[in-house]
């Protein structure tokens, strides 16, 4: 493969425009709370269902960190009316997938089927929401599984590095918590602590439930309004701002036997909702977006430092984090770190040319177009956007926004928010 | 989709090792796409598709790490990562930021049985997008600065490789399957091979095989099939060569007594079976999808039920079906904890022997079945899963077998299911990850 992308990156190119044509969204708001999506998409015979609730790591701390994606995983295993095995099959007969996750400011489950299934899917995701079970046999189950995912998490170069680069940059704020939570949170976590966290989250008024696909939109949204109408209010819950995390720069080195070393460099960045969110993507962009960012021509084609060179600035909605990532044979990780600092230097320093802001405008709303065209995508954008706070119609003011974005600006911006500077390496201990 | 960073989960499409279905089928009412054959024998598949506003551009190449000779491992791969990078026309830099400043995207992967090229495109530039793959087909310049820098990207990507062992094991397991014949050799080259590589050596493999019969030009999106017709009679229609014919392959080897275990840091154990599958074109690769999806495809397949829910003897596992061009593989890979590597294997066989000896169930074959027709609906989603499925079939196999391929699983009994189980479980070979001592 010529470049190999992080799962993520999509997420990095995330938010732009409405483009010429877009399909409607029927939007409705429950009278319990409750805000449904839909829309309806003749593309392909499929459906997508994203149910995200607001619950997440924002909400924890490290004694009990990763209790939603807890809540969210024992959820699938089994309802009122089905145990797990019976869930799956049901799924699978629609010619579907079905899982449920934590994350930082919202925890999901999304669905996929055939859309001749849309009614059934979406029952099921009714189901598991509104009726789950929480057997204590499956909370010992999905602990094990767990434990090892972190350890997974834990084992591969990549994803421990992310992980130590972000308890670093965000310290004690609950963004530096790994979504999955630790061995030790695990182990103390206990199915009445999994049905009070339950309980206290997944209240309608915390709840978007989006739909796309070949679907009838009124009968989809009856349909959703008949499944979760009936859910009494709850109050909205305590949502109160956080404090900001404290920007303390410094550099880690963490020692791991791989072939390659990772290399993270970062800072803390702007919430989705501030108004240099537009200007710090188009930052990412200059940077790290596409094979004619600077790092890639730079890093990559001139002086062949690294397979894979990229930035992430994901939406969030306290404040977010930009960060450059590269990994490369150990021998070069000195010249490689070194060459990255000075292309974030060089950007505080030096105004970007109009054609490059011009290209990464073209990049990052062209990318975030292609990356809108699956229903699950859809579905997922819909339901996040109105999660986190900004609308769900977010893109369209975002596309004018960064169409608005000026050369000043993003020097401007590259010299408020990279500063100070985080930096994790994580590779195998020098050769003696 | 988790908007938190999670670096490194990629689809091996490189290794096509977790790839369940083989390809689909010609149904009632299913579009169908223009096929022509241009005078140089360059072939066009269109398909007008109008989801949005975006037109997906690939050109499929028959040669991939199966036609390597033993001294030109990995001469394939780098051709994809050379490609792009420029012809006398276009300087270096310059594809990626045409392609990139109006908003489109461009990519290569290598197979062993093909390479393709991809460009995803606003629809306005598809005659645009058609001349450069054209150029890039025929005139890569092959800077020598460029090639030796990339030598250290290449490297990279082995090393890479390593770090990932769900992508390793797919790779080892490949390679100890198919040994000695091509298919199991690295498809990236061996780090030697990479270093020592020349220009001219890559040069004399790019003039042998990039010729006009092992072209194949797809493009799916909205557009007009007639102005893409004239656009790719343009561009591709003038380009000459010789024919290529393909070397032979030997069959693929028996599998008993090939067993190896490496040494690896982490802390679980990965576990590989591979069985011999039919080749692609097969007649049984219908009934040996389906066995692949009632087997290990979802947390609703057997493996995952017995093996993993219920005997607790592994964090995941699954079933795959490797499908080649001469001779495929399905593979059984788990994660799990050293110490149930033996019980777990043993179990993931009993499920194997209960498939031979009793069968699929009805609800079971009818849930495969649908799984196959959600996968194709789900790839016809975006312009590049239909282009790709097109490439593939037209490479690999026939598109006309490709668009009758969902009403062969139709009509695939659930006799012929277990016929193909009992045909096709039998030696198989085994790559495990131990955790080495110490390792942390």
């Amino acid at each position: 493969m010529r470049r190999l992308l992080p799962g993520a990156l999509a997420a990095l190119v995330l938010a732009a425009p409405a483009a010429a044509g877009e399909l409607p969204v029927v939007r409705e708001r429950l009278d319990n709370g409750v805000t449904l999506l839909v829309r309806a998409n003749p593309a392909a015979p499929v459906v997508a269902v994203s149910l995200l609730v607001r619950m997440g790591t924002r909400w924890e701390t490290a004694a009990d960190g990763g209790l939603s994606n807890f809540v969210q995983a024992v959820m699938v295993t089994g309802t009122a009316k089905r145990n797990g095995g019976e869930i799956a099959e049901a799924i699978t007969g629609l010619g579907g997938r079905l899982s449920a996750n934590g994350d930082t400011d919202y925890s999901e489950i999304r669905g996929t089927a055939l859309a001749r299934f849309w009614r059934e899917l979406l029952g099921l995701t009714a189901e598991l929401a509104l009726e789950p079970a929480f057997q204590p046999d499956q909370v010992q189950a999905q602990r094990d599984f767990l434990l090892a995912r972190v350890q997974k998490r834990r084992d591969n170069p990549p994803t421990h590095a992310f992980d130590v680069f972000f308890a670093t940059l965000y310290g004690t704020h609950p963004y530096g918590l790994p979504t999955l939570g630790t061995p030790e949170s695990l182990a103390r976590i206990d199915q009445a602590a999994i049905v009070a966290w339950y309980r206290r989250f997944y209240r309608p008024e915390r709840m978007v439930l989006a739909v796309s696909g070949q679907v009838p939109a009124a009968e989809v949204t009856a349909e959703a309004r008949r499944l979760f109408g009936g859910l009494p209010r709850g109050g909205t819950g305590d949502d109160a701002p956080l404090a900001a995390p404290k920007p303390a720069g410094g550099r880690t080195v963490v020692e791991q036997a791989s072939q390659q070393t990772q290399i993270l460099v970062g800072s803390l960045a702007p919430r989705v909702a501030d108004r240099d969110y537009a200007a710090v993507k188009l930052l990412g962009t200059v940077l790290g977006g596409g094979q004619a960012g600077r790092l890639f021509v730079e890093l990559r084609d001139k002086q062949a430092l690294a397979y894979t060179v990229a930035a992430f600035f994901d939406p969030l909605r306290e404040p977010g984090s930009f960060l450059v990532y590269m990994n490369t044979a150990p021998g070069n990780a000195a010249r490689a770190e070194e060459a990255l600092r000075r292309e974030i230097e060089r950007i505080r320093a030096e105004r970007v040319s109009a054609p490059e802001l011009l290209r990464a405008k073209a990049y990052l709303l062209g990318t975030y177009e292609m990356d809108r065209r699956t229903n699950a995508r859809q579905a997922w954008y819909l339901a996040f956007f109105a999660t986190i706070g900004v609308g769900y119609d977010f893109p369209t003011g975002y596309r004018a926004a960064v169409e608005a974005v000026t050369v000043e600006d993003l020097l401007r911006v590259a010299r408020s928010y990279l500063h100070p500077l985080t930096t994790v390496v994580l590779g195998p201990p020098p050769a003696r | 989709m988790c908007v938190r960073v999670r670096p490194l989960v990629v689809t091996a499409l490189l290794l096509l090792l977790a790839c369940g279905g083989v390809a689909r089928g010609e149904d009632p009412g299913r579009p169908r796409p223009e096929r022509h054959v241009l005078g140089n024998g360059v072939v066009l598949i269109v398909q007008e598709q109008r989801a949005s506003e975006v037109v997906a551009l690939q050109l499929w190449m028959r040669v991939g790490g199966r036609d390597e000779a033993p001294d030109e491992l990995g001469l394939s791969h780098y051709l994809e990562h050379m490609l792009f990078k420029g012809t006398p026309t276009r300087p270096p830099g310059s594809i990626d930021r045409m392609v990139e400043g109006v908003g489109g995207q461009d990519n290569a992967f290598t197979s062993y049985d093909f390479t393709h090229f991809d460009l995803l495109l606003p629809a306005g530039q598809a005659a645009a997008g058609i001349a450069l793959l054209a150029d890039i087909a025929v005139n890569a310049s092959f800077d020598q600065a460029e090639l030796d820098r990339e030598r250290l990207v290449v490297l990279d990507e082995v090393r890479l490789t390593e770090d990932d062992p769900d992508r390793f094991l797919a790779r080892r397991l490949s390679e100890e399957a198919y040994r000695p014949t091509s298919y199991g050799r690295p498809i990236l080259g061996t780090p030697e091979q990479i270093r020592a590589l020349t220009r001219e050596q890559l040069a004399g493999y790019y003039h042998k095989h990039y010729v006009p019969k092992n072209m194949s030009l797809v493009v799916v999106g909205a557009v007009d099939p007639g102005l893409i017709r004239r656009a790719a009679d343009d561009a591709f229609g003038r380009l000459r060569g010789p024919d290529s014919p393909r070397a032979p392959m030997p069959p693929p080897p028996d599998l008993g007594g090939r067993s190896v275990d490496v040494p690896r840091p982490e802390k679980q154990a990965y576990l590989g079976l591979a069985f011999k599958a039919p080749a692609v074109a097969d007649p049984d690769a219908a009934a040996t999808d389906l066995f692949t999806y009632i087997l290990g495809d979802s947390p609703s397949s057997r493996l995952s039920v017995v093996v993993r829910d219920r005997l607790a003897l592994v964090s995941a596992v699954e079933a795959g079906y490797v499908t080649r061009q001469r001779g495929g593989l399905v593979t059984v890979t788990a994660r799990l904890e050293p110490e149930n590597l033996d019980r777990a294997e043993a179990a993931i066989l009993a499920e194997i022997r209960r498939l031979q000896q009793d069968g699929v169930g009805e609800a079971e074959r009818q849930r495969a079945i649908i799984t196959a027709e959600a996968n194709y609906a789900f790839d016809i989603e975006t312009a590049e899963g239909l282009a790709r499925d097109y490439g593939e079939a037209e490479t690999n196999w026939t598109l006309a077998e490709e668009l009758g391929y969902l009403t062969r699983l139709r009509q695939t009994t659930a006799a012929q299911i277990q016929a193909a189980a009992r045909k096709y479980f039998g030696e198989y070979a085994r790559v495990r990850f131990v955790p080495e001592a110490g390792a942390r």
